[in-house]
């Protein structure tokens, strides 16, 4: 091929490119060139091996450590255990998208409309507000307590042993749902040292279609006659002093709190 | 490798792997949040927002504030931000379901600012978009500026002015928690050694974080912190004449920055929206997959004073 | 002129080339000529650009009342024009103009259908230009990497297209039966870019994902569009450019599988280490975490590959400004890598999030590993396509060590000062205007770095236009080489 140098006619100015490539100018960098690009075939080494072992490791480690679960709300990456165990453990918040308990939905309801009269500490004020801590009707049957707040109460009370009658309690029947009502019955009936059976839903909905006729707020004596036993129907947990059964939802009353 | 095929199969299937495992799978997982309400339906978070807000926004976008402005508030157990006063809890996907574009943001050469509107003074609180936010949020704000020597824990109740009975009792707990000693950490907007506000301010005027200082800030931020270094906009502001009376939107500039005698700086409407916009910047409604001010449980049920106005002095339930 | 009537030649076993085989290199070089020139000029106007605002961005952060109260000189909008010229006119662009010379040498055909990327050249260049344009004009998205408004983006899809067909053509018409590493690299790169900028427009801004989300597509569109374009083109090129001037095979072809495919699987998968500790479900961070640790195994492996490759040649760096970018280039691959490992880890992230060690990062990737890899591209290239060597051997030294001290203070000082500024921001007893003034020194030698960067581009240009305007050397040896010297060594450069 052409080893001389390109004709010193050519000055340099102007482009190169818009003229045809002539064959017999192949330029000396092309010449120069080695072959294009060949593979080899050595094996791997054994090092390299150990390499790809520790990162596989190390990765794979780190992966399932730090996942929070792997679930959309594990913000955390040492994620708490899995919402199902949880939720056995005890009431409480959850960290992740876990629910609340009965018990933690109820307080939010009683702070939102109960706590007002009857105080953040179920003490209630004197002569005008009846307490619910230590109080027979909240210890006692849930029909009797779930009457008065499904149906409102007016006219004087007893409880322990104190009169109060000032004050008049609205029915909750139209403001709440029956959730709501019977989680906030059963954050009462386990709060402030007291420990009376929890309350479902279904059992407010019984006693709701029972009481459907019943159109204004109760008295004391409507209360008084009305038999102090739960409301039938529901799975509510049995009360305190019988033994809970193995694997039972936790009783509020006992699970320790947070 | 001899074939086509098994190439480009895998050029496809590597690729594949990627775009559904970290766009797709997540977008089933939180592509698809509503927002947290109550029971009843109520005090719903996030609420999108509009308007002022909306262009705020592109504003911020246009100015490029992201590059050097965060909006993330990071777990305490991940770094100091709830420490550093930049929000009472970290921040979760729920909070930015209505953002777009959203502003993560990547940098901090400026301050986080997620919660800007959360240390806005009580008069200037952000409504009822955050909820039970402003009265406790504003306390830090006015406990910082009134006296930081006031127990965070009394004076929501007494000194904010509550936007109504059901930023109080709506969530109890998660907002009492704001304003007990998990919240005084953010209340104190750092520890007490230091104190807030940092930077070196006029002083007292106008309140930090209220509209007026933000503006002020934006026009020239030098006059409000010496060393910072970001750059002023003085392009969102006007100059003209004062005609009878001083506007209402006028600056409170002084020193160098006031304009001359029988002149004033007005925001123009982009900075307005611009601030609008950073004046709902607000996180500190409480959400339940992020603990407020601590991440273990136990935050959601500790004790606390209920911000209850009807509450005559009763002490917390005892637990 | 046709090309393909000529019959192949069994290759020689000798070191240099055949005549035949360089007849055909000479045509195809011809061939590529107008096309990837186009590119490459283009290229390095968008480079001379884009460090201009790098320049200006680097100043106003420590000097923030520079020029300042203009709306379209602020900082926020400077800052996004600078990375997108940078991202989408200089490196898609010069990474295209290798990629083009690259294909047509191994596809061993010339090259076809011009037109196809003379139009591609001039619709990238508008959408770029429109881009930046409306960044500066306030037009800018908001996302990180994808500020360009819609106008501009559609254009550079509509560019992109047209050199994704011309791709696919000029496979078919490849000639030989295997398919080298490079094109490996090279095909992954053509296909993966369109998917990836189709998904991240669609997911943003046609059919915008709710929330956080927005981040996270943003920013594994910006990891991917790091490692699957230009690391993808940056590492194929490295494949041709070193056994290729050196005249030895690469070392090893399983270590190149393994080195592609695991390169494919695993970088694909970070990005979102980059949200850490954000409001983000901890499993995605986590994954991405543990790819990057992954990502180890292709970095080990196409390092070995290369170093072995290289073993006994390294003194040819001397006679090779190719070899020397592009062996600065691998190496950089290894070092961001390993750098990008570390601030990832979540103790680590702790101290570098939020500061000014992802610049010190970013950098190293589209610099100190791409952009050096495609500058030793075009030093290789340019002559063949020019008819002319490199004038001035001076200024190719003074270009390449400007350049790799300009990069290492750079990386040193945006590090240094982004480590120091993050253990203030976690100590809450400091003010946040500490952190501040903490990384201000720090800043103000990177802008001595962004000086010598600047100096080694406008040198590099200077030298560019000097090469287009014909006034390159007419010489047989290298600019490099000393001619006493090509009579010793055997085989030459």
């Amino acid at each position: 091929m052409n080893e001389e140098p390109k004709e010193p006619a050519r000055t340099g100015q102007g482009m190169d490119y818009g003229e045809q490539a002539d064959v017999q100018q192949v330029h000396a960098a092309v010449q120069r060139e080695k072959r294009e690009p060949r593979v080899g075939a050595e094996p791997l080494s054994i090092w390299l091996i150990a390499i790809y072992g520790l990162a596989i490791f190390f990765g794979g480690a780190y992966l399932g450590r730090y996942s929070g679960n792997f679930i959309g709300g594990g913000l955390d990456p040492l994620g708490a255990p899995p919402p199902a165990k949880r939720a056995v453990a005890g009431p409480g918040g959850g960290e992740q998208a876990a629910e609340l308990s009965p018990h933690d939905r109820g307080k939010k309801v009683f702070s939102a409309n109960c706590q007002t009269c009857h105080q953040a500490n179920g003490q209630g004020v004197a002569g005008q507000y009846p307490p619910l801590a230590g109080s027979e009707f909240t210890n006692g049957g849930s029909r009797r307590m779930g009457m008065i707040v499904l149906k409102g109460l007016q006219g004087p009370v007893t409880v322990k042993g104190q009169q109060y009658g000032t004050a008049v309690m609205q029915p909750w029947d139209k403001t709440l749902t029956d959730k709501q009502i019977a989680d906030v019955m059963t954050y009462e009936r386990s709060e402030w040292g007291n420990s009376a059976s929890s309350v479902t839903p279904e059992q407010i909905a019984a006693l709701r279609k029972e009481l459907a006729s019943h159109a204004e707020s109760f008295t004391e004596h409507d209360i008084l006659a009305a038999p102090d036993e739960d409301i039938p129907g529901g799975g509510a947990a049995p009360k305190p002093g019988e033994a809970a059964k193995p694997g039972a939802p936790p009783k509020p009353g006992e699970a320790p709190k947070p | 490798m001899k074939g086509l095929a098994p190439l480009f199969l895998g050029i496809f299937g590597t690729f594949a792997f990627s775009w559904v495992g970290l766009t797709v799978l997540p977008n089933w997982q939180i592509g698809h949040l509503n927002p947290q309400s109550d029971e009843e339906g109520t005090d719903i978070y996030p609420q999108p927002q509009s308007g002022m807000f909306e262009r705020g926004a592109r504003v911020y976008a246009a100015n490029g504030c992201i590059y050097c402005h965060s909006q993330q508030v990071r777990a305490d157990y991940a770094a100091d931000d709830i420490e550093r006063g930049w929000g009472n809890r970290r921040s979760a996907p729920r909070d930015y379901i209505f953002e777009r574009p959203v502003f993560l943001g990547k940098m901090r050469m400026g301050q986080d600012i997620a919660n800007i509107g959360a240390r806005a003074p009580a008069e200037q609180a952000s409504p009822a978009a955050s909820g039970a936010a402003p009265a406790t949020a504003s306390s830090p704000a006015t406990a910082a500026a009134a006296s930081p020597a006031t127990s965070p824990g009394s004076s929501p109740p007494a000194g904010a002015p509550s936007p109504g009975p059901k930023t109080g009792l709506a969530s109890p707990s998660p907002a009492a928690a704001n304003a007990m000693p998990g919240g005084a950490t953010s209340a104190s907007a750092g520890p007490q050694t230091a104190g807030p506000p940092w930077p070196i301010q006029t002083i007292g005027e106008p309140p930090m974080y209220s509209a007026a200082w933000h503006h002020v800030h934006l026009y020239s931020p030098r006059s409000i912190n010496f060393d910072s270094n970001m750059p002023a906009y003085r392009f969102l502001y006007k100059k003209r004449r004062i005609s009878d009376a001083r506007s209402a939107d006028a600056l409170k500039l002084t020193g160098s920055d006031a304009p001359p005698e029988g002149w004033e700086v007005i925001p123009s409407y982009d900075a307005k929206c611009l601030v609008a916009y950073l004046m709902a910047l607000n996180q500190s409604h409480p959400l339940k997959e992020a603990k407020s001010a601590g991440g273990a449980p136990p935050a959601a049920g500790s004790p606390a004073a209920p911000p209850s106005p009807a509450a005559a002095g009763s002490p917390a339930p005892a637990k | 002129m046709n090309a393909t009537g000529i019959p192949l030649k069994e290759p020689s076993v000798s070191a240099a080339a055949g005549a035949t085989e360089q007849l055909e290199r000479a045509y195809i070089d011809a061939s590529t000529r107008v096309p990837v020139l186009m590119f490459y000029t283009s290229a390095m106007a968008w480079l001379i650009l884009g460090t201009l605002l790098a320049g200006f961005v680097s100043f106003k952060l420590h000097a923030p009342d520079l020029l300042s109260n203009i709306s379209f000189l602020t900082w926020g909008r400077m800052r996004p024009a600078h990375m997108n010229v940078m991202v989408y006119g200089w490196a898609s662009m010069a990474g295209i103009g290798t990629a083009i010379w690259l294909m047509a040498r191994l596809c061993r055909t010339v090259l076809r259908y011009p037109l196809l990327l003379v139009a591609a050249a001039g619709f990238w260049n508008l959408g770029v230009l429109l881009g930046v344009g409306g960044i500066v004009l306030g037009d800018s998205t908001g996302y990180q990497w994808l500020e360009f408004p819609g106008y501009a983006a559609i254009i550079l899809f509509v560019a992109y297209t047209l050199v994704a067909s011309w791709a696919v053509l000029m496979f078919r018409y490849r000639r030989g039966e295997q398919i080298y590493i490079t094109q490996w690299y090279l095909l992954g790169a053509f296909l993966w870019f369109p998917w990836l900028y189709a998904a991240g427009q669609l997911m943003l801004f046609v059919v915008p994902v709710q929330g956080v989300l927005q981040s996270a597509v943003g920013w594994w569109y910006a990891n991917n569009l790091l490692f699957l374009w230009f690391g993808a083109i940056a590492l194929g090129t490295a494949y041709y450019m070193i056994p290729k001037v050196i005249g030895r095979p690469v070392y090893s072809y399983h270590l190149a599988t393994i080195g592609f495919w695991s390169y494919a699987l695993f970088s694909s998968w970070t990005g979102m280490q980059r949200l850490v500790d954000g409001p983000f479900p901890a499993w995605m961070i986590t994954a991405s975490i543990a790819a990057v640790i992954l990502t180890m195994i292709p970095v080990a492996t196409v390092g070995l590959n290369h170093h072995m490759t290289m073993q006994g040649y390294f003194p040819l760096m001397r006679y090779s400004p190719t070899l020397r970018f592009t062996v600065f280039g691998a190496m950089s691959y290894t070092v961001f890598s390993v750098v990008g490992l570390l601030i990832s880890l979540r103790s680590v992230a702790r101290y570098v999030s939020f500061t000014q060690a992802s610049i010190a990062y970013s950098h190293l990737g589209l610099y100190a590993f791409f952009t050096m890899t495609i500058f030793g591209a075009m030093y290789y290239i340019v002559p063949r396509l020019i008819g002319r060597e490199w004038r001035y051997a001076s200024l190719i030294k003074l270009h390449f060590w400007a350049s790799a001290y300009g990069i290492g203070l750079m990386t040193l000082m945006l590090l240094a000062g982004g480590f120091l500024q993050g253990a203030d921001m976690e100590n809450p007893t400091l003010p946040f205007s500490e952190t501040v003034e903490t990384v201000l020194p720090y800043l103000r030698g990177r802008s001595l770095a962004g000086i010598l960067l600047t100096v080694s581009h406008f040198i590099f240009a200077y030298h560019f236009g000097l090469m287009l305007l014909g006034l390159g050397r007419t010489s047989t040896v290298p600019t490099f080489l000393n001619p006493v010297e090509a009579e010793e060594a055997s085989g030459g450069h």
